[in-house]
């Protein structure tokens, strides 16, 4: 049998996964000396006060998970006899897939006979979280691992994830948006523009002034590159601010209408200590990334 | 002391004095290395190089000045290292070669010895590079020679040696350009001038045991842990030097920014030196946290090589003495910016905005034409813009600009808020700097600045009948609201402004106003202005109550 795998890091939860038919990889992230493991050691997500914590000036950090973690996650599957395929956040975001990579090694050789697939959605947050709900769609619509694949191969590169945050204190802390432009000390209203690229790494492209601008933005960015928007899941998230989030669904049915797949998606807490509260973004299936 | 004779004793304290100087002081030099590499330092290298004649019992001739210098100069042709070191050496060689046969030297004799100095230590290399070592070896002495007189002592020859070795230093930037590519004044020409300094010191009848130059090499040997007890205070916290590899699993090593990375060291310590050549960036930082400094650098990389001092113990008992210290001058990058403002608030959040130098100034206090050229001179850019935030300024901006040789841009903004708004969308990454420029000015010409001031007198103005002492909000040159009570102003001021129709609202207040007072402006506006994203700041100037920016 083959076992689906996928992170906390892409934003899915614990229900979502399940409907899916994920396992899930808990990505954690730490508060003080308290490490948490998303969906381990809570079973369900609450949003707003963990932003409200970060708001209030806390500053979580993330780690990357162990080797042993690893084998902990796929031995059992491995000893049952399953298959694993593994659906997970952008390699070029974390060095935990170091770890992954030499669990997956060490595992093969004492089950030689199991196969492990990954895909590398180049992507994390939504941006994962939209390619790993389409190939659990293909999976349920019986196509096989090779042809699963051969889509990822074809298709990741064709979403898109486009976002900007609010308090840039947080991507200072983390490092993980090198370029972001010198001038950025106070905020004061600037948003700066954030994409995922072709490497999976995010890449600051611009910013502008105002939230209400930036969501503007975002949907220019959505005109400029969608391809048939109607056909394709449009994810919308926030790390806790639904009012722009709506605002940006309103912006985007004045243009299109109402005929839109929008899904709406809260920004994980690992992620989220990274991008902060009010970051607003969107994915969707686009020309390029 | 007026020494007018040099004789073998005092040139031996001499080279010992210069050679503790430079050691006291070498990873100072080591930090300016152009290129980040561990080893091959110029400053160990120099160090090492007069330490060998320092520490070399040949050089005490107590009766001959030219056996002393003959035994510097073995000593150090033997223990050159590295390119810095042979110049130096060759140095010492000319200097030795003046002095021959002389039991001790006047001025005249030395200073004429220091020419043979120069122009061995030309002759050292096959294409002399200015704007290194060798630039302010000769500066030095050309200019030491010009301000002798008959009456000048060793001690005022050295002042006036050292002094212009200074700025020579200091030039060398302009010199050299991948010094002023890399931020950097020349390392040799540092080293060399703490070895010169030093050399002064024995004017003063400071003595340097031998033995200390000999065991300079083990570190460890020399700690002092007696300096640092069970119950003594974290006074100057850490020297953490680091060569970190960036990763390409951890970051972007080509959008890597030293300024974000320098940035981020000078928010956790001080006395910041950071270059990067390739994926390695090598680090200087004094910080009381250094653990903190290596998580973070952990994020983006690992490190090749770490080296962590508790700077109490560097503060021996040493005297501390006024000696050159090193700027860290800023990369030279692409725009800089300047801009005019008043007020501790309003300059801090200029300044966080990445303006490189805030003149004091505004409406009570015009710049200078020379303000603005001591602030272009402070900037190492390709392109200067430059924000005067006041229409009485944009003349002397301009004017400033024509009265330097660089690249400087004009941004006509008349208020703060086209100041604030301009510079805080500005693209550091632009390519094209007439795109910019249109971007620019686009921005200044949507953002609408509302101010709050007093009435200086009785005046009849835009249909008012105003009195002195009345608070006023004006924008652009029209006066929009009178009224007697101040916290009436700023209410009536936004509506008259269109304030529904922004994004934005930010209000500085003045020096004048308190903050609850402030508070209470903040409240009305955000409750009739949902929409608007609202931020309070103390600008602390003085003048102007309120600065309202609705962008």
């Amino acid at each position: 049998m083959l076992v689906l795998f996928a992170d906390t890091d892409m934003d899915l939860t614990k229900k979502e996964a399940k409907e899916l038919g994920y396992k899930l990889i808990s990505m954690p992230y730490s508060i003080g000396n308290d490490l948490i493991y998303p969906y381990e050691s809570w079973d369900e997500f609450k949003a707003h006060e963990f932003y409200e914590q970060l708001r209030g000036g806390t500053l979580p950090k993330t780690s990357s998970i162990s080797e042993e973690k690893y084998v902990e996650y796929f031995e059992p599957e491995f000893k049952k006899g399953n298959d694993i395929f593994y659906v997970h956040f952008s390699r070029n975001m974390s060095g935990t897939f170091d770890a992954m990579d030499k669990a997956v090694e060490k595992l093969k050789e004492k089950y030689p006979e199991r196969k492990f697939y990954e895909v590398d959605t180049l992507g994390i947050s939504i941006l994962g979280y939209v390619i790993a709900k389409e190939i659990a769609d293909l999976f349920k619509n019986g196509k096989t691992v090779e042809e699963v694949l051969e889509w990822a191969k074809k298709e990741v590169k064709h979403y898109a994830c486009y976002f900007f945050a609010d308090d840039l204190k947080f991507f200072k802390q983390s490092g993980r948006v090198s370029n972001l432009a010198g001038t950025m000390g106070t905020l004061l209203g600037i948003r700066p523009i954030i994409y995922m690229n072709d490497e999976g790494k995010m890449l600051n492209i611009g910013k502008e002034k105002g939230r209400f601008r930036a969501v503007e933005k975002l949907v220019g960015y959505f005109e400029e590159l969608s391809v048939d928007p109607k056909e394709h899941r449009i994810i919308l998230a926030s790390a806790d601010n639904d009012e722009l989030v709506q605002e940006m669904k309103d912006k985007l049915e004045e243009k299109y209408g109402k005929g839109l797949k929008i899904e709406t998606t809260t920004v994980n807490p690992t992620i989220g200590a990274h991008c902060g509260p009010d970051t607003v973004g969107l994915a969707f299936y686009a020309k390029h990334r | 002391m007026n020494t007018l004779k040099l004789n073998g004793a005092l040139f031996a304290d001499m080279i010992r004095c210069g050679a503790k100087n430079l050691a006291e002081k070498k990873e100072i030099v080591n930090e300016l290395n152009v290129f980040p590499v561990p080893d091959g330092d110029t400053g160990d290298n120099m160090s090492l190089t007069i330490n060998s004649a320092a520490s070399s019992e040949d050089i005490d001739d107590p009766v001959s000045l030219a056996k002393t210098s003959d035994a510097v100069m073995r000593a150090v042709l033997l223990g050159a290292r590295g390119n810095s070191g042979v110049i130096l050496s060759r140095i010492f060689a000319g200097l030795a070669k003046g002095l021959e046969g002389k039991v001790e030297a006047n001025l005249q004799e030395f200073d004429n010895a220091m020419k043979m100095a120069v122009s061995e230590a030309y002759s050292a290399v096959a294409k002399p590079v200015e704007g290194t070592i060798l630039t302010v070896i000769r500066d030095g002495v050309n200019s030491a020679h010009k301000e002798m007189t008959s009456e000048t002592t060793f001690e005022d020859y050295f002042e006036f040696l050292a002094r212009e070795m200074k700025r020579s230093v200091d030039r060398t930037p302009e010199l050299l350009p991948s010094l002023k590519e890399a931020g950097v004044v020349d390392s040799g020409g540092v080293g060399l001038l703490y070895i010169f300094e030093g050399m002064q010191f024995a004017f003063d009848g400071e003595k340097v045991d031998a033995d200390f130059l000999k065991t300079r090499k083990n570190e460890f040997e020399e700690l002092d842990i007696s300096l640092f007890t069970e119950d003594s205070e974290l006074e100057f916290g850490y020297c953490t030097e680091f060569l970190l590899r960036l990763q390409n699993k951890k970051t972007n090593i080509s959008e890597f920014s030293v300024d974000d990375f320098t940035n981020y060291l000078k928010s956790v310590g001080d006395s910041v030196v950071c270059f990067k050549d390739g994926s390695v960036v090598k680090a200087h930082v004094h910080t009381k946290n250094p653990g903190e400094v290596l998580n973070h650098c952990q994020q983006l990389g690992e490190f090749l090589k770490l080296k962590i001092e508790n700077m109490s113990l560097q503060h021996n008992n040493s005297v501390i003495r006024n000696t050159y210290s090193v700027q860290n001058i800023a990369p030279r990058k692409k725009y800089g910016i300047v801009t005019v403002a008043n007020g501790k608030g309003v300059v801090d959040t200029f300044k966080e905005l990445g303006c490189d130098v805030v003149i004091p100034g505004g409406q009570s206090m015009n710049p200078s034409t020379s303000d603005f050229v001591d602030a272009f001179n402070q900037i190492n850019a390709e392109t200067i813009f430059v924000f005067p935030n006041n229409k009485n300024i944009i003349m002397t901006a301009e004017q400033a600009s024509e009265a330097t040789e660089k690249d400087i841009r004009v941004i006509k903004t008349k208020t703060i808020g086209e100041g604030y708004s301009a510079i805080s969308m500005f693209d550091t990454n632009a390519e094209d700097i007439n795109t910019l420029i249109d971007e620019l000015n686009g921005i200044v010409s949507g953002v609408v600045t509302g101010q709050v001031s007093q009435a200086s007198r009785d005046t009849k103005m835009d249909g008012l009948d105003i009195k002195q002492g009345d608070f006023l909000g004006f924008s652009d040159g029209r006066i929009l609201v009178d009224k007697k009570e101040r916290k009436d102003i700023i209410p009536e001021l936004a509506e008259k402004l269109g304030a529904e129709n922004f994004d934005i609202c930010i209000l500085f207040y003045g020096e004048n106003v308190g903050e609850n007072e402030a508070k209470e402006m903040e409240k009305i506006l955000k409750e009739k202005y949902n929409r608007l994203e609202f931020y309070l700041l103390d600008g602390g100037q003085p003048i102007y109550d309120y600065i309202l920016i609705l962008e």
